[in-house]
């Protein structure tokens, strides 16, 4: 009981407002008053500031708009007439008059000229690329649908007709959509619409990191990144299209990035994925998920040239809980000369080593119809790779877009037995950055007939097609990567 | 194997400390997009920066490859300049690249030379493609009028200011240096120049519209029909023929334009081709932002002589 009572007197004590309580109270009085008067300064100093800045508004704006020095040399009927005149650009910053920055030339961030921004200021980048293919072939190897486009043999077809949404989300991320639509390899022509990619980007990381999750194009070798109309060949190279498919490693998950702190470029990849791949993975969870990796490096050979190189690994799941690692190995060289816009001369090449397990059901060897072999798991190490390039030999005028290529595939199969090999010389045209034609012929020799390359009994070991592809952007683009 | 490894991995890391050994020094780290910035930049920062620039004073920077050692640039990077109005676009590609949050878009570190400037040839009609490769922002090229600098340098104080806010006096005290030493320069070039104000010339690539209009002079066509498109023979012919109509004497070629084409043009219409500098380091005896205007109000001077 005498400790209760003891307690409740000590917190009356400290409740009852003493001494140094109300000086607190005073200095705290103060404080708020400093506050205020400081506050007070501030308001009159950004009033001071506004009055200066509608004045000089005012009399921009009351500045007779007297005709515009634009070059007389304007397209007829694409004149684009200037907001500014002379007289108005030389009153803005004469540096034979004395000026004083605070009212001629201080930036007004975010704040500018009014005339200088449009209706879309908060809007985001808007793209459209469409990419067109045809494809001439033997009628063998179109009734077998082994030709480069399955299923698409002798047709002209959208291949990809991307709408591409991208911009900053706020000062910390920044966003991608697209949405694309191509034609299925049915032969009916039918157009599917679908998520090509979504993703953010979260820019501001500690230790100069990124981190990019949603739905992606994995960042594995050279190609795959790239969608059709971006890449430097009409068709997919044969090791991609037999490893991953023929849309490539798209995944949902997420991939950090990391530039390492050298004096050269060094770049680290990890990425986790569901392994939706169906080609290549299959697992589709990401109990068992899909990981990649990718490490990049870039050197600077002399003052025009310059390579590009990268390792990447892919390790998932297959949907029979089997595992496979893929291993990439790529180089990409470019050589510039002086005075030169576009390289004359590119050269690339990937290499893909698989290290996969596959079951293999047991075989009733003498027809007893019993099974005599045991259910098994095998390993299939495979290799593919293929190498080419491309030369733009003008440097100027209409011819600057012409150029010529060449490519050689070497591949085996992913589980099958047998390899093929195909080699094509092509030609493209690019009458300027936003429209491109290229026109390729391509030989495809396969060691042996497969179960789905011979699709209604026909034999397709020796291929024969004349390719031909048609691009266009319409919008945004961005600037395309090395 | 191991081994190995573990020599890689202590390599890598004895690069990495130099590299950072190298990042402690004191001075700001700014990479400019183009040459002209750099130079601004040198001239406001002075001791106190280490500018470097993406593109090289004779490439094209409307069209610049997003190289990676450009990102090795933009990543050590303490202040991005761009500058703007489109021009240099390829540069968010490269930011992009870098994993550098002082430079991304809104950060302290990023400055655009282009705020403020009253900017030439913004559309005020629809703009598309057939148009060639527009700018839909206005004419992205005034580092080349010098009366543009006072602003342009502005905006690079204000960026290093708020980087650097304790070298802000040192930052103005250069500024108001270059500025006076660029008002000088101004007199002479005004005085080089003045003889022949209205008159004519032909450039290749429409990109010296803030120059010209500066010293008084009139840029009467274009090699280029349209931005970025090669121009058709029809369009040549007709600009040949004008030129004789007019007498005009002199076309304005930069050092990576189609040079042969500027002379031949030039020849057929019994006129002179004349390089001049497109950014600084573009042509010889061009290393400074002075030197550069130097080098082309002579060279417009002793061409329309």
């Amino acid at each position: 009981m005498r400790a209760l009572v003891g307690i409740c007197l000590l917190a009356a004590g400290a409740l009852v407002p003493g001494p140094a309580a109300a000086q607190e109270t005073e200095a705290l009085r103060k404080e708020l008053e400093q506050m205020r008067r400081q506050f007070e300064t501030m308001k009159e100093g950004y009033e001071k500031a506004i009055n200066q800045l509608s004045d000089r508004l005012k009399t921009i704006e009351s500045r007779p708009a007297a005709p515009a020095a634009v070059p007389a040399a304007a397209a007829p009927g694409t004149a684009v007439p200037a907001v500014a005149s002379r007289e108005q650009m030389l009153s803005q910053a004469q540096p034979g008059i004395p000026i004083s920055p605070t009212e001629l030339a201080r930036p007004r961030e975010p704040f500018s000229l009014y005339e200088r921004r449009g209706t879309g200021q908060l809007l985001f980048d808007m793209g459209i690329a469409g990419d067109f293919v045809a494809n001439f072939t033997q009628r063998n190897v179109d009734k077998a649908n082994a030709g480069t486009f399955s299923g698409r043999e002798n047709r002209f077809f959208p291949r990809e007709v991307e709408l591409s949404l991208f911009g900053q989300i706020d000062p910390f991320a920044r966003g991608e959509v697209i949405i694309e639509t191509g034609e299925e390899p049915n032969e009916t022509g039918e157009l599917t619409l679908r998520l090509a990619e979504a993703h953010l980007t979260l820019l501001t990381l500690p230790f100069n990191t990124q981190l990019k999750m949603g739905q992606m194009r994995n960042r594995f070798g050279l190609l795959n990144q790239l969608h059709a109309h971006d890449r430097p060949f009409i068709d997919s190279p044969n090791v991609l299209t037999r490893f991953v498919g023929e849309e490539g490693l798209v995944e949902r998950g997420a991939e950090l990035t990391w530039v390492a702190p050298l004096p050269f470029f060094l770049e680290g990849l990890v990425g986790v994925f569901n392994g939706d791949n169906e080609d290549a993975f299959g697992r589709g969870k990401l109990s068992e998920p899909l990981v990649t990796g990718r490490l990049r490096t870039f050197f600077e050979l002399g003052d025009f040239g310059a390579i590009q190189l990268g390792v990447s690994v892919a390790n998932g799941e297959t949907p029979e809980r089997r595992r496979n690692t893929l291993f990439g190995f790529d180089a990409k060289y470019k050589w510039a000369p002086s005075g030169w816009q576009q390289p004359l001369l590119t050269v690339l090449g990937e290499l893909i080593y698989q290290e996969r397990r596959i079951n293999v059901l047991g075989e009733d060897t003498d027809g007893d119809g019993v099974q005599d072999t045991p259910d098994e798991t095998r390993r299939r190490n495979r290799l593919g790779w293929y190498v080419g390039g491309e030369v733009r030999p003008f440097r100027t005028g209409w011819q600057k877009g012409l150029g010529a290529g060449f490519r050689y595939d070497w591949t085996q199969y992913p589980v099958m037995r047998g390899r093929e090999w195909a080699a094509g010389p092509f030609i493209s045209y690019q009458p300027s950055e936003f429209l491109r034609f290229r026109l390729g012929y391509k030989h495809t020799q396969r060691t042996a007939d497969r179960a789905d390359f011979s699709e209604n009994e026909s034999s397709a070991r020796k291929v024969d097609e004349i390719l031909f592809q048609a691009t266009f952007i319409l919008g945004a683009h961005p600037a395309h990567p090395f | 194997m191991r081994t190995l490894l573990r020599a890689l991995g202590t390599g890598l890391l004895a690069l990495g400390l130099s590299a950072g050994g190298a990042e402690a020094a004191d001075r700001i780290r700014v990479v400019a997009t183009t040459t002209d910035l750099k130079a601004l930049t040198e001239a406001v920062g002075g001791s106190l920066v280490e500018a470097d620039a993406l593109a090289r004073g004779n490439q094209n920077a409307h069209d610049l490859e997003v190289r990676p050692s450009l990102m090795v640039k933009v990543r050590r990077a303490d202040v991005l300049v761009i500058n703007g109005l489109e021009l240099d676009q390829w540069a968010e590609v490269v930011v992009r690249g870098a994993n550098n949050p002082n430079v991304m878009p809104g950060a302290p570190g990023r400055v655009d030379a282009s705020s403020g400037i009253l900017v030439l040839e913004v559309p005020r009609a629809r703009v598309d493609r057939s148009m060639g490769d527009v700018h839909p922002l206005g004419n992205p090229h005034y580092t080349g009028d010098p009366g543009m600098a006072p602003v342009i340098t502005t905006n690079i104080l204000e960026g290093l200011a708020r980087v650097a806010p304790q070298h802000r006096a040192t930052f103005e005290r250069n500024r108001q240096e270059f500025l006076t030493r660029l008002a000088q320069a101004m007199t002479r070039w005004s005085a080089d120049l003045a003889p022949f104000k209205g008159a004519k010339v032909i450039v290749d690539h429409n990109m010296w519209l803030y120059f010209l209009t500066r010293f008084g002079l009139v840029q009467a066509g274009s090699i280029e029909e349209r931005p970025g498109i090669p121009p058709t023979p029809g369009h040549l012919t007709r600009l040949i023929a004008s030129m004789k109509e007019e007498k005009i004497r002199v076309v304005l070629t930069v050092p990576w334009g189609d040079q042969k084409l500027a002379e031949r043009v030039a020849q057929e219409a019994g006129a002179k081709a004349v390089v001049v500098a497109s950014a600084v380091g573009a042509v010889k005896g061009a290393d400074t932002y002075l030197d550069t205007i130097d080098y082309n109000v002579k060279a417009v001077a002793q061409a329309l002589k």
